[in-house]
C-alpha cells in the first residue's frame, strides 16, 4: 500500500503538477484575483515553498491543504506581500505586487496567530483597525462585524479575557473590517471549541455567497471538504496537485472499499464501482452486513506524499 | 496622517492600560526626585544646618563665639580660612550659609557703647532662606553669651569705657546734665564689671580658666582660651543661659550684637533648590520608563504578529513608523512636562526660559522615541527587551546623571557620561530651567539629542520596520 502510494505521489508530480503548471503558464483567467507565480522562499537551507503556482478566481473558496509546516503560512505570507519571494511573482486582482498599499487595501488577513491587542477590548480593536483601513463610519462597520461573529454582547470587554474561539473570531472579524474582496485566512479554527469552529465555517460560507475570494490554509480535511471550492495539496513547500475534492479523489483516492459480513466472517474489495459491488454481493444471499469505506482528503494525502495529513 | 494619529493613539491606550508601566514612566520619577531632593537638603528641618566658618578676628569674643557654634547642637561647622572658600562651599551646597567673625569685632567691641555694635555677618544660601531665621537667631543667642566673659576681661572693658568717655567728650549738641547723666552711667558700669570679674573668679573655677589669659593678654592669647572654652562646652553652655536672659533685659534700645545676614548672590549655573536638580533627574528616569516601554511595547508587537498586521494596513512606511514614534514622542513630552509640573506647583522651582525649555523637552523627546526605534530592532524578543534593553537604559540613565547629579560626579565619570544620551538631555533641560544659560550655550546639546533621535529611528526604523520590499519579477 504503502509503495504504491509512494508510485501514485511520483506520478503526480510527473504529471499532475507538471502538467497543472503547463497548463497554468498558458492561460490567466479574466476573473483571476490572486496570482502566484513559480513563487520560492529558501530560510537558511530549507526551501519553505519551492516554485509554487496558484490562481484563485473571483468568488472561489480555495483551500490549501497541508500538514504543519508544509509551506502555507509562508505562501500566505508571500501573497499579502509581508514577506517577499526569494523568485517568482505575486499579483492581486491583476492591479500588481501586494508591496503596493493600494493593492494591500484589497486584502483582508486572518493570521494563525491572534494578533490582537490583548488590553484593548473588541470593539476598540476592531475600530483601530478600521481607522487604520480608512474607513467610513468605523462605528457602525464595527457594530456590523461584531454582531457577525456573535460578540456584540462582549464588545466592551478586553480581549485578553475571552476564550481562544471568540478570539478567533474577532481576528477573523479583524480581517474583514474593512470589506475586502480577498480574504486569506490561515488556519482560521486551530484551537477553537466546535461552536466556534462552527460559527467560523458558517461565516466563510457566508462570504464565499457574497462573492469574497477566500483562500483558505487548514490541515483539517473535513474542513476542506466541507468549505473549499477547490482544494491544493501542499508538502514541503510544493503544490502537488489542485482541484475539487472530487477531482483529487477520482484522480487519487484510489477505489472504494466495500467490507461484506457474511456468516461471522468479513470479506473487503476494492472497487471502482461501489453500488453495483453491493447489489452484486447482496444478490449472492447470507449477507449479514455491509460497510462502504469511501477515498477522502487523506487518502489523497496519502496517495501524493505517502504519509499521514496529520504526521 | 488619520492612519498615523489611530496608531499613536492605540499605542498610548495599550501604555496607560499597563499599570506598570504607567508606574515606572510617570509615578516612579517623580518619586525619586522628591526622594534625592529631600536626600540633598530639600526640607532638612530635622537635621543639623551646616556652617562654614571664617573667624578673620583674633578678639576673645570671636573666638569663644567660635568655639560655642562648633558647639552648638543645631550647626554642623567646618572652619575655613576665608570668605572666598566659604563661599564656594554655600554655591556647592556643601553648606547652608557661611558664618564671618570679622577683624572689625574688636573695633565694635572696643566701641561697645559708642558705635554700632559687634559686627558679625552671615551669608545665606537663597534657597535656603527658612533657614536664615535660625542662623540669625542663633548668632545673636551665642553672641550674647560671650558677654559675661567679655565683663570679666577687666582690660578689655577698661578700653571700652575709655572709649566710651572719649566718645562722650567728643559728643556734640549734648546737654550738661546728660553728659553727667552719661558720664555716672559709664562710672557705674565700670564698677559694674569690675564687681563681676572679682566674684566670677571668686566662684568659679572655669571662668578663672577662662579669665586668666584675658588677664595677661588681649592679643596672642587667644588660641589658647579658644582650646580652653572649646575643651569645656558645657560650662560655657551654663554661663551662656544666665547672659543671655539677663543682657536683653539691661540692653532693651540698644543692640551691643549686629548680626548682618546677606543672601548669597544668584550665580549663573547655579540651582535655586535642590529640587532644581532632583527633578531634571527624575525626567532621565522618566524617559528612561518611556524608552524602556516602548521599544519592549514594539518588541511585542512584533512578536506576536500584530505588526504584521499593521504591516498589512494600506499605509506607507513612514506612517506605521511615524505612528509609533508619535505615541513615544508624546509619552516623553508628557512625562518631561509633569515632572517639571510638579516642580514648579510643588516645589517651588522656577523656570528661567519656558520656550527654550520646551524646545529642550521637544529635542529629548525626539531623541528617546528615536533611541526606543533603535532598542527595539536590536531586540529580538520580549525577553531581551526587558532584560538586556532595559538593563542598558538603566546604566545609561546612572551613568548620564540619573542618581547622582553631574556635578557631584567624580572627573572620569563625567567624561564616560558624554556617551549617554540622558547626560544630553539632563545638559539641555538645565539650561532653559534653572542654568539661564545663553540660547547659544543650549545648541550643542540640543543638536546632539536631534542627531541621536533621527539617526537611532532611521537605523531602528531598518530593522523594526521591515519594509514591504517588491516581489521579484518572475524569471
Amino acid at each position: 500500500m504503502l509503495s504504491a502510494a509512494k508510485r501514485g505521489h511520483k506520478s503526480c508530480r510527473r504529471n499532475g503538477f507538471q502538467g497543472l503548471r503547463a497548463k497554468r503558464s498558458k492561460r490567466v483567467p479574466s476573473a483571476t484575483l490572486l496570482s502566484l507565480r513559480a513563487i520560492r522562499k529558501q530560510f537558511g537551507p530549507i526551501a519553505a515553498v519551492d516554485g509554487l503556482w496558484l490562481d484563485v478566481a473571483a468568488g472561489e473558496v480555495f483551500g490549501l491543504l497541508g500538514p504543519n509546516g508544509a509551506g502555507k503560512s509562508t505562501t500566505i505570507a508571500m501573497a499579502t506581500g509581508l514577506l517577499v519571494p526569494d523568485s517568482g511573482a505575486v499579483e492581486i486582482l491583476g492591479l500588481g505586487s501586494p508591496s503596493d498599499p493600494k493593492v494591500r487595501a484589497h486584502l483582508g488577513l486572518a493570521p494563525q496567530e491572534i494578533t490582537l491587542y490583548g488590553e484593548l477590548t473588541a470593539r476598540e480593536n476592531l475600530v483601530f483597525f478600521a481607522r487604520l483601513y480608512g474607513v467610513r463610519d468605523p462605528r457602525r462597520r464595527v457594530d456590523e462585524l461584531l454582531a457577525r461573529v456573535e460578540l456584540d454582547g462582549r464588545a466592551n470587554d478586553r480581549i485578553s479575557t475571552f476564550s481562544g474561539g471568540m478570539k478567533r473570531r474577532l481576528n477573523l472579524a479583524a480581517a474583514l473590517v474593512h470589506d475586502p474582496r480577498v480574504v486569506l485566512l490561515d488556519e482560521p479554527t486551530a484551537g477553537v471549541d466546535p461552536q466556534s469552529r462552527a460559527r467560523i465555517l458558517e461565516l466563510v460560507r457566508e462570504l464565499a455567497r457574497e462573492g469574497k475570494t477566500i483562500v483558505y490554509t487548514t490541515h483539517y480535511m473535513e474542513e476542506a471538504a466541507k468549505v473549499c471550492d477547490r482544494v491544493g495539496i501542499v508538502d514541503h513547500g510544493k503544490m502537488l496537485d489542485l482541484g475539487t475534492v472530487s477531482e483529487l479523489i477520482g484522480r487519487h483516492g484510489g477505489r472504494t472499499a466495500v467490507t461484506v459480513e457474511r456468516d461471522g466472517a468479513e470479506e473487503r474489495v476494492l472497487t471502482l464501482d461501489p453500488v453495483g459491488e453491493v447489489s452484486r454481493q447482496l444478490a449472492t444471499g447470507g449477507v449479514t452486513g455491509v460497510r462502504v469505506e469511501r477515498p477522502d482528503l487523506e487518502t489523497v494525502f496519502l496517495s501524493l506524499t505517502g504519509r499521514s495529513l496529520r504526521e | 496622517m488619520r492612519q498615523v494619529l489611530a496608531i499613536a493613539q492605540k499605542d498610548l491606550r495599550l501604555l496607560l492600560r499597563d499599570k506598570g508601566e504607567v508606574f515606572f514612566t510617570f509615578v516612579f520619577p517623580v518619586i525619586l526626585a522628591v526622594f534625592f531632593g529631600f536626600v540633598f537638603g530639600g526640607n532638612s528641618g530635622n537635621s543639623r544646618i551646616e556652617l562654614a566658618l571664617v573667624v578673620e578676628s583674633d578678639a576673645r569674643i570671636a573666638q569663644g563665639l567660635a568655639a560655642d557654634l562648633a558647639a552648638d547642637g543645631a550647626f554642623e561647622v567646618i572652619r575655613r580660612d576665608t570668605r572666598e572658600a566659604a563661599i564656594e562651599d554655600v554655591r556647592a551646597g556643601r553648606v547652608t550659609a557661611v558664618v564671618v567673625l570679622p577683624a572689625s569685632m574688636q573695633d565694635g567691641l572696643d566701641g561697645l557703647f559708642a558705635g554700632g555694635g559687634i559686627p558679625i555677618e552671615a551669608i545665606v544660601d537663597p534657597s535656603r532662606r527658612a533657614e536664615a531665621g535660625l542662623i540669625q537667631g542663633k548668632l545673636n543667642e551665642l553672641a550674647f553669651r560671650q558677654f559675661p566673659r567679655l565683663m570679666s576681661d577687666a582690660d578689655g572693658m577698661k578700653r571700652v569705657f575709655a572709649r566710651a568717655r572719649a566718645s562722650l567728650a567728643q559728643a556734640e549738641g549734648m546737654s550738661a546734665s546728660q553728659r553727667l547723666a552719661a558720664s555716672g552711667m559709664i562710672a557705674a558700669g565700670e564698677m559694674f564689671t569690675q564687681s563681676f570679674a572679682q566674684d566670677a573668679t571668686a566662684t568659679d573655677p572655669t571662668k578663672a580658666t577662662l579669665q586668666a589669659p584675658a588677664g595677661t593678654s588681649t592679643e596672642g592669647s587667644t588660641e589658647e582660651a579658644t582650646e580652653e572654652s572649646t575643651g569645656t562646652p558645657a560650662a560655657a553652655t551654663s554661663d551662656a543661659s544666665i547672659a543671655s536672659s539677663s543682657a536683653p533685659a539691661a540692653t532693651r534700645g540698644w543692640s551691643p550684637i549686629a548680626v548682618r545676614i546677606e543672601e548669597l548672590p544668584q550665580r549663573r549655573q547655579r540651582p535655586r533648590s535642590s529640587f532644581d536638580v532632583t527633578f531634571p533627574q527624575g525626567l532621565v528616569w522618566g524617559l528612561a520608563g518611556c524608552i524602556g516601554a516602548f521599544a519592549s511595547a514594539l518588541v511585542v508587537e512584533r512578536a506576536r504578529g500584530t505588526l504584521d498586521r499593521l504591516r498589512l494596513a494600506p499605509i506607507a512606511r513612514w506612517q506605521l513608523l511615524g505612528g509609533k514614534g508619535l505615541a513615544c514622542f508624546t509619552v516623553a513630552m508628557l512625562v518631561q512636562l509633569l515632572l517639571v509640573g510638579v516642580a514648579v506647583v510643588g516645589f517651588g522651582s522656577t523656570v528661567a526660559q519656558p520656550l527654550m525649555l520646551l524646545v529642550a523637552f521637544a529635542a529629548s523627546a525626539v531623541c528617546f522615541s528615536g533611541l526606543a526605534m533603535l532598542l527595539a530592532a536590536l531586540c529580538r524578543t520580549e525577553a531581551e527587551a526587558n532584560g538586556a534593553g532595559r538593563g542598558a537604559i538603566l546604566i545609561l540613565a546612572m551613568v548620564g546623571g540619573g542618581t547622582i547629579p553631574l556635578f557631584f560626579m567624580p572627573p572620569f565619570l563625567r567624561t564616560i557620561s558624554y556617551g549617554s544620551p540622558f547626560r544630553w538631555a539632563v545638559t539641555a533641560i538645565e539650561g532653559p530651567f534653572w542654568r539661564d544659560l545663553a540660547v547659544a550655550d543650549q545648541i550643542v546639546p540640543i543638536t546632539v539629542l536631534l542627531g541621536l533621535g533621527i539617526g537611532g529611528f532611521l537605523l531602528g526604523a531598518r530593522a523594526a520596520g521591515r519594509p514591504l520590499g517588491r516581489a521579484r519579477s518572475a524569471t
